[in-house]
């Protein structure tokens, strides 16, 4: 996954939004497990790609954090969505399955539409 | 939205502070992260050893995160703007020299171009300073000839008949001898219809403006005075308003002072209101100016056509005056500033912006020698992930500062340089409303140009770092190269910049030949020590001619007797003036040379010492003697112009002129006298900044024809000015009212009379000095970098048999071919300004060679000697020391 792809980057935003909604609030670690897990280890996050996007969506609006302690008790900084950032996620999936189907339309073989 | 994306950027704005709070918590979290990572690896089995090793690989680095997350909470364009600014700062301390030379440079060009645009803007595009200006228009007569003053007639009907005009208004000059604290004074005085001032809405410094009835008959005696004229004569006393002052003889009540600045640049510094005496009406006299200020919506073209409509009915009303006279409406912006005046300001601004653009290729050169020394610097951040833009940017950056500095330098400079401008700005070359100042629009086009400076020379040194080869830099480890293609653009800006110098030098070298060629004109008189002054005698003093005489000789006894005078003479006309009256003439016994036309001459009236008061010489016959009195033989002399064209085959001596001589006190008309010639004199000059052509002449004894009106000059045997006192003692002890007006002495009045080419000639002589000090800084700057960069190279050739002799020629050859291909280009830029300055010039052609050729050897010659100092330095390079360096 390269660091500098606007898509990736695009992508990823709507991913952590995503985990944040299924998961409630969470920490960085715990963001970044998640949506390895949930690609089936396909991905694989690194700081640097994280923690900048986290910051991003936060200045925008679409996610909250404090400071809050971990299951181990260590001191952490959990995220969570907010309600602009759950209007954005719906938008993003509305356009996401119009995207897909408008695709499919070209890239899946014509009988099988029917 | 876009709400989120302002939401986005106020919060990266304000991430731009607190950082290390900020910083601390971004550790924290990720600090957070490896932990809670390492406890997971320990949980799934992994020593612990292992579990921290696999959480660093796995996350990567910590540095570069933090990088990333930076960037993400402020703007990293403008943190690298602040960057790459202190970095310029530090650049410059650390390289003085180069960073003053750059600066200085770069000053002299905006400050000069500051001037002079402070100068243009003044006086083409800022608006006039009266309230709805653009309302305020010119109305003149119009005839087949152009336009002209209007007459009193004229102008009482455009007033009573036209619709187009809130007001229309109208003013005159006059001469007022007023009694000061000291001595009388004459003071120049405009008379105006007296809504002027409320038409034009300028308020009143101290006191009121004109009152409508003020400009009756008989309500009239009120005046007005300048700021000026306010200080200088009254002591700027408060308490002046409703003082009386004498004026003429008469008594005026002050009522109003106008504020200073324009006023206060006019000639004309006492105001009085204009009443037309029913007598003094008449459509004949056209001596009026009209200024008028339209109604609201009503057009300039509206205007023009009821003017016309009203003109015509006029011509056809009074068809002996008016017959053929139209009208016109002008906007009064730039209404008085003449053709050519507009033209040498552009001019002036032309040559300024080379000089400008002289600077900008020589900063350029600077830099991109400098920039060569950094090759390796440039090289070591690309090699550490600088992107090209990056450096780009960081180039330009640091030409931007440079022009910044130069700029504020320059607003100053240009400050100064305006001071030395408004010395030597001839009176009334400029509209009185022009107020030189470095206003805001100046300050913003300076901003402009000091911008679009430091983008021109920064381009280069920047173009050529971003694209430097980074392996090849590297590979050389030490050793610098003998220039690379850097060295050819610097080359060719050098040509350029020799071009553009040698455009400028051929200006200021026309401008000097053209003003040595004025200065060493045989003017016909000798200027030394000869001091001259008017006698403002009102109009009614002489009711009989017969007392002008018998004043006159009493004046001139008296001046004679002062000491230190050597000889005086009572005249109508003085040299460089021009005779002051012109009279028809012909030739007695000889039919008109043309028949259809009158021939006329210029007409003067003078005393016997009038010749040795000038030192104007005799070229056959006599001059005129006491004994050509009223009593005694007509006589007449003529000037050499005279003589060669009506007797080019006869003796003049032997032959006999008809003038028609006006009539002392009557405006019009004159009578026949027929006057044996006695003498031919020289020539002399007069008129139109000394470019006037010899016309015939005639002068006639001042004993045998008095006039009411005339000069006194006076030859002393020192300085005139020393007895200017005693002059005007003896001048009052026969006349105690009249003051002396117009003291000048000869030298002074020459130099009046070359100001507008004094002017020309010092803006265009310090472009064309500063141009040349310029073009030589930048050569001597390439050459020198040059042959530090290639001292390896001398030494190998001089290790190889090269003499120091051969390696001083190379070198110079280089520099000089250097130069004369910037000359080469540059004879046709010079050629161009010879063009465009033409009609300043007097005697000099467009392509003056001998000019052209002096100004290139002074270019070569600086080339030459810019040059030979890096010369020597190469040719005593010791080729051990050069080779054992690198």
């Amino acid at each position: 996954m390269s660091d500098t792809s606007d898509v990736w980057r695009g992508t990823l935003a709507i991913m952590v939004l995503k985990t944040l909604e299924v998961m409630g609030a969470l920490h960085g670690y715990g963001i970044a497990r998640r949506i390895e897990q949930t690609s089936g280890d396909l991905l694989s996050i690194n700081y640097g790609t994280l923690y900048p996007a986290l910051l991003k969506l936060e200045q925008e609006g679409f996610v909250a954090c404090e400071w809050g302690h971990s299951e181990n008790n260590r001191k952490a900084k959990y995220y969570k969505l907010t309600r602009a950032g759950r209007k954005r996620l719906e938008k993003e999936e509305r356009e996401w399955e119009q995207t897909i189907s408008i695709l499919a339309r070209f890239l899946l073989p014509e009988e099988k539409l029917s | 939205m876009m709400v989120r994306q302002i939401r986005s950027w106020v919060l990266r704005l304000a991430g731009l502070f607190n950082n290390e709070r900020r910083d601390r918590e971004l550790a924290e979290e990720l600090e957070a992260h490896l932990q809670m990572h390492i406890d997971d690896n320990l949980r799934s089995g992994m020593t612990r050893e292992e579990a921290r090793r696999d959480a660093h690989i796995k996350l990567g680095s910590v540095d570069g995160t933090k990088e990333k997350v930076r960037d993400q909470r402020g703007f990293p364009f403008i943190l690298n703007l602040i960057r790459n600014f202190r970095h310029s700062l530090r650049m410059m301390r650390r390289s003085p020299a180069f960073t003053a030379v750059a600066v200085i440079t770069l000053a002299l060009g905006i400050g000069a171009t500051t001037a002079i645009f402070s100068v243009v803007y003044a006086t083409l595009f800022e608006s006039l300073p009266y309230p709805k200006a653009e309302q305020l228009v010119m109305v003149w007569s119009q005839s087949s000839q152009g336009r002209r003053p209007v007459s009193s007639g004229d102008y009482l009907e455009w007033k009573r008949r036209s619709r187009s005009f809130q007001h229309l208004e109208a003013w005159g000059g006059a001469t007022f001898n007023v009694a000061t604290a000291d001595r009388p004074e004459q003071v120049q005085a405009a008379l105006m219809t007296s809504d002027f001032f409320r038409m034009t809405g300028m308020p009143m410094w101290l006191g009121r403006d004109f009152l409508p009835e003020e400009g009756e008959v008989g309500k009239d005696r009120v005046v007005i005075m300048t700021h000026r004229l306010w200080s200088q004569h009254f002591g700027a006393d408060q308490g002046i308003i409703g003082r009386q002052i004498r004026m003429n003889g008469e008594s005026y009540t002050v009522i109003g002072v106008t504020p200073p600045g324009m006023r206060d640049r006019q000639h004309s510094q006492l105001m009085l209101p204009l009443a037309f005496k029913p007598e003094q009406v008449s459509h004949q006299a056209r001596s009026f100016l009209v200024m008028g200020r339209l109604k609201d919506g009503v057009s300039l073209e509206q205007a023009n056509a009821e003017m016309q409509t009203i003109a015509r009915q006029l011509a056809e009303e009074f068809p002996q005056t008016n017959a053929n006279w139209a009208a016109s409406v002008e906007p009064l912006q730039n209404n008085f500033i003449p053709e050519k005046t507009i033209k040498n300001l552009w001019l002036l601004l032309g040559a300024v912006g080379f000089l400008l653009l002289i600077a900008c290729v020589n900063i350029a050169n600077l830099l991109l020698a400098r920039a060569t020394t950094r090759h390796r610097e440039v090289a070591i951040r690309a090699a550490l992930g600088a992107t090209r833009a990056e450096l780009f940017a960081q180039f330009l950056i640091e030409s931007l500062v440079l022009a910044a500095l130069g700029g504020a330098l320059g607003v100053f400079l240009g400050r100064v340089i305006i001071d030395g401008i408004l010395a030597i700005l001839p009176l009334q070359m400029l509209p009185s409303e022009a107020d030189v100042r470095i206003s805001i629009p100046v300050l913003l086009v300076t901003l402009l140009a000091t911008t679009f400076a430091g983008l021109l020379f920064g381009c280069a040194p920047a173009w050529q770092s971003s694209r430097l080869g980074l392996n090849e830099v590297l590979k050389q480890g030490g050793r610098t190269g003998s220039g690379g293609e850097g060295g050819g653009l610097r080359r060719a800006l050098v040509v350029v910049e020799f071009a553009l110098a040698l455009t400028l030098l051929a200006g200021g070298g026309l401008a000097l030949r053209s003003f040595w060629n004025l200065t060493s004109l045989d003017l016909g008189v000798n200027t030394r020590n000869v001091l001259t002054f008017s006698l403002p005698i009102p109009q009614s003093r002489f009711k009989e001619t017969e007392r002008i005489s018998p004043y006159y000789r009493q004046l001139l006894e008296r001046v004679e007797s002062v000491p230190g005078v050597e000889v005086a003479t009572v005249t109508t006309g003085l040299p460089l003036r021009g005779t002051g009256l012109r009279r028809p003439f012909r030739i007695s016994g000889m039919p008109p040379a043309d028949p259809g036309g009158q021939q006329s001459a210029g007409f003067q009236m003078v005393t016997p010492g009038y010749f040795e008061t000038f030192g104007i010489r005799l070229i056959k016959g006599r001059t005129f003697t006491e004994h050509d009195t009223a009593d005694g033989a007509r006589v007449a002399m003529i000037n050499e112009t005279l003589a060669n064209q009506y007797f080019s085959g006869t003796d003049p001596l032997t032959q006999r002129i008809v003038v028609n001589q006006p009539i002392p006190g009557a405006a019009q008309g004159g009578t026949e006298v027929e006057c044996q010639i006695v003498g031919v004199f020289h020539n002399t000059r007069g008129g139109d900044g000394l470019r006037g052509s010899d016309s015939p002449v005639i002068y006639v004894p001042f004993w045998q024809s008095p006039w009411p009106r005339a000069s006194i000059a006076v030859r002393s045997a020192g300085d005139p000015e020393l007895i200017t006192r005693n002059l005007a003692a003896a001048v009052n002890s026969v006349d105690p009212d009249t003051p002396l007006a117009g003291v000048r002495t000869m030298d002074q009045m020459l130099s009046e009379t070359l100001s507008f080419d004094r002017f020309g000639t010092v803006l265009y002589g310090s472009f064309a000095v500063l141009a040349l000090l310029l073009a030589a800084i930048g050569i001597y700057g390439v050459m020198a970098f040059g042959v530090a960069q290639r001292t390896q190279e001398f030494g190998i050739r001089m290790a190889l048999g090269a003499g120091g002799g051969e390696i001083l020629r190379l070198v110079l050859r280089e520099g000089v071919s250097l130069a004369v291909l910037g000359l080469l280009f540059g004879l046709g830029g010079a050629y161009l300004v010879g063009r465009a300055m033409q009609s300043n010039l007097y005697g000099v052609s467009a392509l003056d060679l001998p000019a052209f050729i002096v100004v290139g050897v002074v270019l070569l010659a600086t080339a030459l000697v810019a040059c030979y100092f890096p010369a020597r330095r190469a040719s005593r390079v010791d080729p051990m020391v050069a080779l054992r360096a690198e």
